[in-house]
């Protein structure tokens, strides 16, 4: 069964890479997060109850619902306009995370465990795409919701290492909990006060 | 031997269209023609004779011909419920595509040979769709060839079996690939709107805007045939191995009625993609078999 | 005695944010520097004794202690001066101090830890720190300082964070749970070297974005340079040995594995690269603290050097480190005054930096040939060391082209300073120059002096304390 939510994160990668709208990154953030939900309680069902309750009540809260609200307030108010500006053309981009997928399976075919395979592949080709939204995409929000992508990745790779470690799945939480705080609350904030167009091509003044 | 699963397939077709139509109009609010409207209007336009331009070649004239036999062709290829079809022999699913391509090619040749600038727009833009969905199509049959070690469509139906997750998995995936490319070839919404015959919005109905008569009526049927041909791919995929032959025709039948549903509430409920993001969305298709296809390598061990 | 620390310092630092008035900010100061003391020499009498668990005192973390100590002393008192002389809202100068109490509280946390999760956690949590305090003046630059480093430095913790992931998979091959160094280093030769690897690559990848190593040193140069010269001081020294510090201790476990000459050549590479592009970048800046920023680069680079070239180089490298940190420090601490001074880090708007402040000129001065490792410098012991292991583990190329890149450094490094204490600038304002009294620049020239005596005639326990702290890799 978490195979098959594993290929639905992986099939929203792809999709991800070809939409067009903030709305569609921000729907499938939060549809992620609905996955990851299904496959942690899956997997970590041994672990002492309020552990997992915690975890569960981390990924729905807030990776599904908290963020998503969070990331369409920012946008409403910053009045960020609609589309995600990228830098390289949508057909180049999936074809960029294709071959993103095919080589996280091929590094994934490296690695001698009995972890399921599978896991490594959602892990390394949420990882990479993650980076490879950060570097692609014009707006500041969208630097933020590829590291998101970036952190839906490696929770996937929690979870396939921390069933019996339920201290490190605590400690990944909390980096996602406090760095998504962060980052979305406090900073996107301010940058839309203070700069007028949200375009990372603004921060270009530090530089020699 | 695969007589009766050949006509098992056409006959149901005949009322693909009319099943659509129906459910369209009932979605919209409307109470619709009858599901055997389009049957009609198809007869009435084989007791009429074409018109060919004068400056149409032979190509033009013969077209509407190979198109319809490739397609007869292709669907006595497929085979239900354990029964081969027609004919089968070791990769014959390169045949089918080839046959499918073959049909196409005279489709957009003839619609270049009207020499109206039109048509060569909507026979550029079917080359291109037919172009992206053709890879997801060969990656998802030669993955099911990989999963169950056959290289026919009777070997690969008859040895289907969804016995880890993954290979249901992977079952799921194709049965969708199978259902958008079956949107693709038909020219059917979000691709392309049948409906509308606008500059803007066309893609296969400007390739027939020159037929008529007998070509037209032969060219409609065409368009039903090739629905019941991927719905009976999908129900290959779909229909456990090993049942009775009394069970399978009426579990068959129902699922092409459902797929003719499927198409008629996606076509009312949708809208229409952008004309110049569509060869993203269907180059998605191929990502997508490439997953199946990296399934298929981990269910078949030869990578573990 | 950790906990209490810990406590005390959370109380103070939220004193700190609540408070307004002036008064009761020195208090609170000058008891969180006490409480810093009081840890310091409790750890240094207390090495080897685990304490809340995860925390542990060993040799290493204690001379980063003491450097932290020691150098938290002028940071605070350079901090004050700095927020005197500007109009400030009186809640900027609470966020900023606040932050950098708990800065220094994450760091101390992170050199004490002795479990791999707890360092990773702390060091996270100087990210943040350190975030607030670039970002303490509102306005576009500073904010794209704050940006970019918080977003570098989070991207690369959370890879860091993946390479504990992988580490965990490791252990779990052969049934241990434990994180700590402890276990890790007793338990090192049973672990299966291909996670080993791979976990190796992604914490070292990560913590180069604290130590301003290649591959992510960039949001480290531009925090450096946005931030005040005090916080900007704070982050070429203590913050760049917890990143140091994340990258050893994670080579001392493989140090017992058979991967270490492959991790040593990991760091080879790195550090190589990150003194080439100091040295190519030193030649085109104009701005004093970037240029002093890529000289940290370039120091951090000589250390990895050092750290993969045998047993001289692991004591060179830690001298280097100590000494290093109270260098730039005192040099950082300089050029605050020297933007007082001129309003202005760039090079051309500034000259002739005798005539306006003789004592911080002097600083410069000395700071620079102690910095280039001129005999009696200490640094010139350190750096003497460095080549040495580098020439005895044969590594002739390497010494060729890093004496090359460093003369490069020296030439381009010295030609700013010079031209800053010589030449008089284009179009000196000699109105709105502030007079800077010299007693100002007395903490600078303890830090400087404290570099020669280290280097030409370092106390027994320093040295003792530096052997301890390599004690556990071969050689």
């Amino acid at each position: 069964m978490t195979i098959i939510l594993l290929i639905a994160f992986i099939i929203s990668l792809i999709h991800l890479s070809v939409s067009k709208r903030l709305k569609t990154y921000v729907s499938v953030l939060a549809f992620q997060g609905i996955l990851l939900f299904g496959a942690a309680f899956i997997e970590l069902i041994r672990i002492n109850l309020v552990n997992l309750l915690f975890i569960l009540l981390e990924t729905i809260v807030i990776k599904s619902i908290a963020i998503p609200y969070f990331l369409n307030y920012l946008i409403r108010r910053n009045k960020i306009t609609r589309e995600s500006e990228p830098y390289l053309p949508d057909f180049i981009s999936l074809v960029i995370v294709t071959a993103i997928i095919f080589g996280s399976f091929l590094l994934s075919g490296t690695m001698y465990t009995s972890i399921n395979r599978l896991f490594f592949m959602a892990a390394f080709s949420g990882l990479f795409t993650g980076l490879y939204f950060i570097i692609s995409r014009k707006k500041i929000i969208t630097h933020v919701m590829g590291f998101l992508v970036m952190e839906n990745g490696v929770f996937a790779l929690t979870l396939a290492a921390g069933a019996q470690m339920p201290m490190l799945v605590n400690a990944g939480i909390l980096l996602d909990i406090f760095a998504s705080v962060l980052l979305l609350g406090i900073f996107v904030n301010k940058i839309g006060g203070i700069l007028k167009e949200q375009e990372a091509g603004q921060l270009r003044n530090l530089k020699d | 031997m695969g007589i009766p699963v050949f006509l098992l397939i056409v006959f149901p077709s005949l009322f693909f269209a009319g099943i659509i139509l129906r459910t369209k109009s009932i979605c919209s609010g409307r109470k619709g023609p009858s599901i055997s409207q389009p049957l009609r209007d198809i007869w009435r336009l084989f007791q009429k004779s074409a018109v060919y331009s004068e400056t149409a070649s032979f190509v033009f004239q013969i077209a509407p011909a190979v198109y319809f036999a490739t397609l007869l062709l292709a669907i006595a290829l497929i085979p239900l419920g354990g029964r081969s079809g027609l004919i089968s022999f070791k990769g014959d699913f390169v045949f089918f595509a080839a046959l499918l391509s073959l049909g196409k090619f005279f489709n957009i040749i003839a619609a270049l040979d009207t020499g109206s600038s039109l048509e060569g727009m909507g026979a550029s833009r079917e080359a291109l769709y037919s172009m992206l969905a053709e890879p997801a199509f060969l990656i998802t049959m030669a993955s099911l060839a990989l999963m169950t070690g056959h290289y026919s469509f009777h070997g690969i139906f008859g040895a289907l079996r969804y016995g880890s997750s993954l290979s249901l998995a992977a079952g799921a995936l194709a049965v969708f690939v199978l259902i958008i490319i079956c949107l693709i070839e038909n020219s059917r919404l979000p691709i392309d709107d049948p409906a509308t015959h606008l500059e803007l919005t066309m893609v296969h109905e400007v390739m027939i805007l020159d037929n008529s008569g007998f070509d037209l009526g032969l060219i409609s049927l065409a368009g039903s045939l090739k629905f019941a041909m991927y719905g009976a791919l999908i129900s290959n995929i779909i229909i456990p191995h090993g049942l009775a032959w009394f069970y399978i025709i009426p579990v068959f039948l129902a699922l092409q009625i459902s797929l003719a549903m499927l198409v008629g509430m996606i076509e009312s409920f949708m809208a229409r993609f952008r004309l110049n993001h569509n060869p993203q969305y269907i180059f998605t298709l191929t990502s997508i078999s490439l997953l199946i296809f990296l399934g298929a390598l981990i269910i078949s061990g030869k990578i573990n | 005695m950790l906990g209490t620390y810990f406590t005390g310092a959370l109380v103070i630092s939220l004193l700190l944010l609540l408070n307004r008035k002036k008064n009761w900010n020195y208090i609170l100061s000058v008891a969180f520097l006490i409480l810093q003391c009081i840890l310091t020499v409790y750890e240094f009498n207390h090495q080897g004794i685990q304490e809340l668990k995860y925390f542990t005192a060993d040799a290493l973390a204690v001379i980063l202690l003491v450097i932290s100590c020691i150098i938290s002393v002028p940071a605070f008192w350079h901090s004050y001066i700095y927020f005197s002389k500007g109009k400030w809202l009186p809640h900027e100068q609470s966020i900023y101090f606040s932050a950098l109490v708990i800065l220094l509280t994450s760091l101390s946390g992170a050199y004490l830890s002795g479990h791999i999760a707890v360092t990773w956690i702390f060091v996270e949590l100087t990210t943040f720190s350190a975030s607030a305090l670039v970002y303490h003046r509102r306005n576009l630059r500073t904010l794209e300082g704050t940006w970019k480093y918080l977003f570098v430095c989070t991207v690369s913790l959370t890879l860091v964070f993946i390479g504990i992931l992988f580490l965990t998979m490791a252990l779990q091959q052969v049934g241990l749970k434990n994180l700590s160094y402890s276990n890790l280093l007793a338990n090192a030769p049973l672990l299966n070297t291909f996670w080993l690897k791979i976990a190796f690559l992604f914490i070292f990848t990560g913590y180069t974005c604290k130590a301003g190593l290649v591959p992510m040193y960039t949001a480290d140069i531009d925090a450096k340079d946005k931030a005040p010269s005090p916080a900007g001081a704070l982050f070429s020294s203590v913050l760049l040995n917890a990143g140091f510090l994340g990258i050893f201790r994670f080579y001392l476990i493989l140090s017992h594995t058979g991967i270490f000459s492959w991790a040593g050549q990991i760091l080879m590479i790195s550090g190589f690269l990150s003194i080439f592009v100091a040295s190519v970048y030193m030649y085109k800046v104009k701005n004093i603290k970037r240029m002093f920023a890529y000289s940290s680069m370039e120091h951090i680079g000589l250390i990895m050097l050092a750290l993969a070239c045998g047993p001289i180089g692991f004591y060179a490298a830690i001298l280097h480190l100590v000494l290093h940190s109270f260098t730039k420090s005192s040099l950082f601490f300089q050029t605050g005054q020297v933007y007082r001074i001129y309003k202005s880090k760039s090079v051309y708007d500034t000259g002739d930096y005798f005539r306006y402040n003789l004592a911080g000129a002097l600083v410069l001065l000395s700071g620079f040939f102690i910095l280039s490792a001129l005999p009696p410098s200490g640094m010139f012991i350190s750096e003497f060391l460095i080549l040495r292991s580098l020439f005895e583990s044969n590594h002739y190329w390497i010494l060729a082209v890093v004496l090359l890149l460093l003369t490069w450094i020296i030439w381009s490094m010295g030609k700013n300073i010079f031209k800053l204490l010589f030449i008089p600038a284009v179009e000196p304002q000699e109105m709105s120059m502030e007079k800077i009294p010299p007693w100002e620049s007395l903490s600078q020239f303890i830090l400087l002096a404290l570099v020669v005596y280290l280097g030409l005639n370092p106390p027994f326990a320093f040295t003792e304390l530096i052997h301890n702290a390599i004690k556990n890799l071969p050689g």
